[in-house]
C-alpha cells in the first residue's frame, strides 16, 4: 500500500453563515498535491460560500487549513499571501485598468524582483497568448472569455501554491469553456493543485480527480469521475 | 480700468482660490477612491496646515519653508491617526456612508474646538512666500503668492497623475477603488492603502492651507467653509476623479470671484451652492464625466 498523498488544503466542519442563514454546513473537503478537485452543485448550493469561507471572507466556524496550518480568518490579504489564491465569481478584474496593469497587480507582493516578474509574465503569456496581444487594452473592454483568462493569469502572477476558481465557465460559450478547462488541465499537470467550483458538471468532471457534490450547503457526495456511468448519477443530486 | 482688464483681474484672483478648492477637492477624491468614504474632516487639515505653520513660525522661530514642511508632515500623520482612531473601527464594522460622514464631521468639530483651546480665537496670517510687488500683465496685477499657488498646484496635480498612473502603489490604490475585495485577493494591503489615502489627503489639505493663508487668514473655524468648497469642487468634477476635482475647483473659484465682483461678497456662497445644484441637476457625472 502506498502512503496517502499529502493533503495540501483541507477543511474540517467548515461552516459559514450570513446573519441567520447558514449557507455552508460542516463541510469536510481536501485537495492533495497535484490534484484538480471539483465542487459541483446547483445554483445557490453554497459553492461560492465554500471558497469564500476558505479565504476567510465569510464569517465561519470550523477550520480551513493549508499544509496543516489553520488559515487566518477575516484577513484575505494574509490568506492570499500564503499562496491560497481565489479567482472570484464574476472574475473581479480591474476593468478600467489595462491588461498589463491587472497582471502587474497580481504580482503585487513581488517587490522589485524584475527577473522573477519577467518569468511569471512569460509563463502567463505562454499559457494565454491572447493576453499578450492585448497588454495595453483596457481589461473591461475585452470579451468575457478573455477577461476570465486575465483573471486566471492575474492569479498566476502571484505564483500561487493552490488555485481556487469560482465558476470560471459562467456566461462563456462552450468553445471558450473548453479552452479554459484545457489550460486548467495544463496547470494541474505542471503540479499546481486546483479547487474548481462549477455548476456545469460535465466540463469539470473531465478534468477532476475527485468531485464533491454540494447541495443546500451540505457536501452530499464525493465521487470519482471515472466511476460515473452516466451523468444521470449526478443529476439525482441536483434535482432531489 | 477697462471692462476687459477688470474681468481678467477677477478671473485671475478666482483661479487662485480655485486651485485651493481644487486641492481640497482632490483630497476628498483620494480618500473616496480608496475607501468609498466621504471625509468631512478634510477642512480640519486645511486649517491645521495654516495654523501649525503659523505657530512654528512665530513661537518656534523656524523659517517659513521648514515650518510649512513640518506642518504638512504633522497633518499627514494626523490624517492617519484620524483613519486609525475614527474611520477604521467603523469601516471594519461596515458602517454606512451616513455614519461615516457624521463621524468625520464630529472629528472636524473636535479638532476645531481643540485648536480654539490651544491657540485662541484670533485670526492669524502668514507672510507671503516672496515679498515682491505683483507682476503686471497689461493692466492685470498678479501677486507672487498667486503664482506660488498656481505653480505648486499644477505640480501637485501632475505629480499625483504620475503617482496614480505609473507607480505600483498608486495603481494598487486605484485597484482598491475599483474593487476592494478583488484587490485584497491580490494581496494588496487594502487597510494600509486606506491609511495612506488619509495621509495623502491630509497632506494635500495642509498644503492648500499653507498656500492660501498668506492671502487670507486662518482661524480655528476656517475649515468647514473650505471643506464645503472642496466638496463642491469634487462633485462638479465628478466625485472620485482627481483631475476633475481640480477643474471643478478652478471653475468654482472663478464663478465665486465673478459673483463677488458682480453682486458683492454676500453672494459668494449663493454662487457656490447654485453651481452645486446646477451640476447635480444637469451634469451629475461632473465636468469630465458623461452628461445626464
Ligand atoms: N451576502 C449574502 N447574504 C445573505 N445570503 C447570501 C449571501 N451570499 C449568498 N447567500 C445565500 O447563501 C446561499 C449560498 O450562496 P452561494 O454560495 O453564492 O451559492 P452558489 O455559489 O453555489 O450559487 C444562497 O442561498 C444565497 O442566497
Ligand atoms: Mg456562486
Amino acid at each position: 500500500m502506498t502512503a496517502a498523498p499529502a493533503r495540501i488544503l483541507e477543511t474540517q466542519a467548515l461552516t459559514a453563515r450570513y446573519g441567520h442563514v447558514q449557507a455552508l454546513s460542516a463541510a469536510d473537503i481536501h485537495v492533495c498535491a497535484g490534484e484538480l478537485v471539483a465542487v459541483l452543485g446547483p445554483n445557490g448550493a453554497g459553492k461560492s460560500t465554500l471558497l469564500r469561507a476558505i479565504l476567510g471572507l465569510a464569517s465561519t466556524t470550523g477550520t480551513a487549513s493549508f499544509h496543516g496550518e489553520p488559515l487566518p480568518r477575516q484577513d484575505p490579504v494574509a490568506v492570499s499571501s500564503r499562496g491560497v489564491v481565489l479567482v472570484p465569481e464574476g472574475r473581479g478584474i480591474f476593468g478600467p485598468m489595462t491588461v498589463s496593469e491587472n497582471l502587474q497587480l497580481g504580482a503585487y507582493r513581488l517587490r522589485g524582483d524584475k527577473a522573477e516578474y519577467g518569468r511569471r509574465l512569460a509563463r502567463v503569456l505562454a499559457l494565454f497568448p491572447r493576453l499578450g496581444e492585448r497588454l495595453s487594452q483596457t481589461a473591461g473592454s475585452m470579451s468575457g472569455g478573455e477577461q476570465q483568462m486575465l483573471a486566471i493569469g492575474r492569479a498566476l502572477m502571484s505564483d500561487p501554491k493552490i488555485l481556487l476558481l469560482d465558476e470560471p465557465s459562467l456566461g462563456l460559450a462552450p468553445r471558450v469553456i473548453a479552452e479554459i478547462m484545457e489550460k486548467l488541465a495544463l496547470l494541474r499537470d505542471e503540479g499546481l493543485p486546483i479547487l474548481l467550483v462549477e455548476q456545469k458538471a460535465p466540463a469539470a468532471l473531465k478534468l477532476a480527480q475527485r468531485a464533491y457534490v454540494l447541495v443546500l450547503g451540505r457536501i452530499v457526495a464525493c465521487l470519482d469521475p471515472r466511476d460515473l456511468s452516466s451523468h444521470d448519477d449526478l443529476a439525482k443530486y441536483y434535482f432531489h | 480700468m477697462s471692462d476687459f482688464t477688470y474681468f481678467a483681474q477677477v478671473l485671475v484672483s478666482g483661479l487662485g482660490t480655485g486651485c485651493i478648492y481644487g486641492l481640497i477637492g482632490i483630497g476628498f477624491c483620494v480618500i473616496y477612491n480608496a475607501s468609498g468614504i466621504v471625509n468631512f474632516a478634510q477642512g480640519a487639515f486645511v486649517m491645521l496646515g495654516g495654523m501649525i505653520t503659523q505657530v512654528a513660525l512665530t513661537r518656534l522661530g523656524l523659517p517659513l519653508p521648514i515650518a510649512a514642511i513640518i506642518a504638512i508632515l504633522l497633518v499627514a500623520i494626523s490624517g492617519t491617526v484620524l483613519e486609525r482612531v475614527v474611520v477604521r473601527p467603523l469601516w471594519d464594522r461596515n458602517a454606512t456612508m451616513f455614519v461615516m460622514i457624521l463621524a468625520t464631521l464630529a472629528a472636524q468639530i473636535v479638532v476645531e474646538r481643540a485648536t480654539l483651546l490651544a491657540v485662541g480665537d484670533q485670526p492669524r496670517t502668514l507672510p507671503v512666500f516672496t515679498d515682491l510687488p505683483p507682476l503686471k500683465f497689461g493692466g492685470v496685477a498678479v501677486s507672487l503668492q498667486l503664482i506660488w499657488i498656481l505653480v505648486t498646484s499644477c505640480l501637485i496635480v501632475a505629480g499625483l497623475a504620475v503617482f496614480f498612473q505609473k507607480t505600483k502603489t498608486g495603481k494598487a490604490m486605484r485597484a482598491c477603488a475599483i474593487d476592494r475585495e478583488a484587490a485584497a485577493l491580490q494581496g494588496i494591503p487594502v487597510k494600509r492603502m486606506l491609511a495612506l489615502s488619509f495621509a495623502l489627503s491630509a497632506g494635500l489639505g495642509a498644503l492648500a492651507g499653507v498656500l492660501i493663508t498668506p492671502t487670507q487668514y486662518t482661524a480655528f473655524n476656517v475649515g468647514v467653509p473650505f471643506a464645503i468648497s472642496g466638496f463642491i469642487a469634487a462633485i462638479v468634477g465628478g466625485f472620485g476623479k482627481p483631475s476633475g476635482a481640480f477643474l471643478g475647483g478652478l471653475l468654482l473659484g472663478v464663478v465665486q470671484a465673478a459673483a463677488i465682483a458682480g453682486f458683492g461678497s454676500g453672494l459668494k456662497n449663493v454662487a457656490a451652492l447654485s453651481m452645486l445644484l446646477i451640476f447635480l441637476f444637469l451634469r451629475p457625472g461632473g465636468i469630465v464625466g458623461a452628461s445626464k
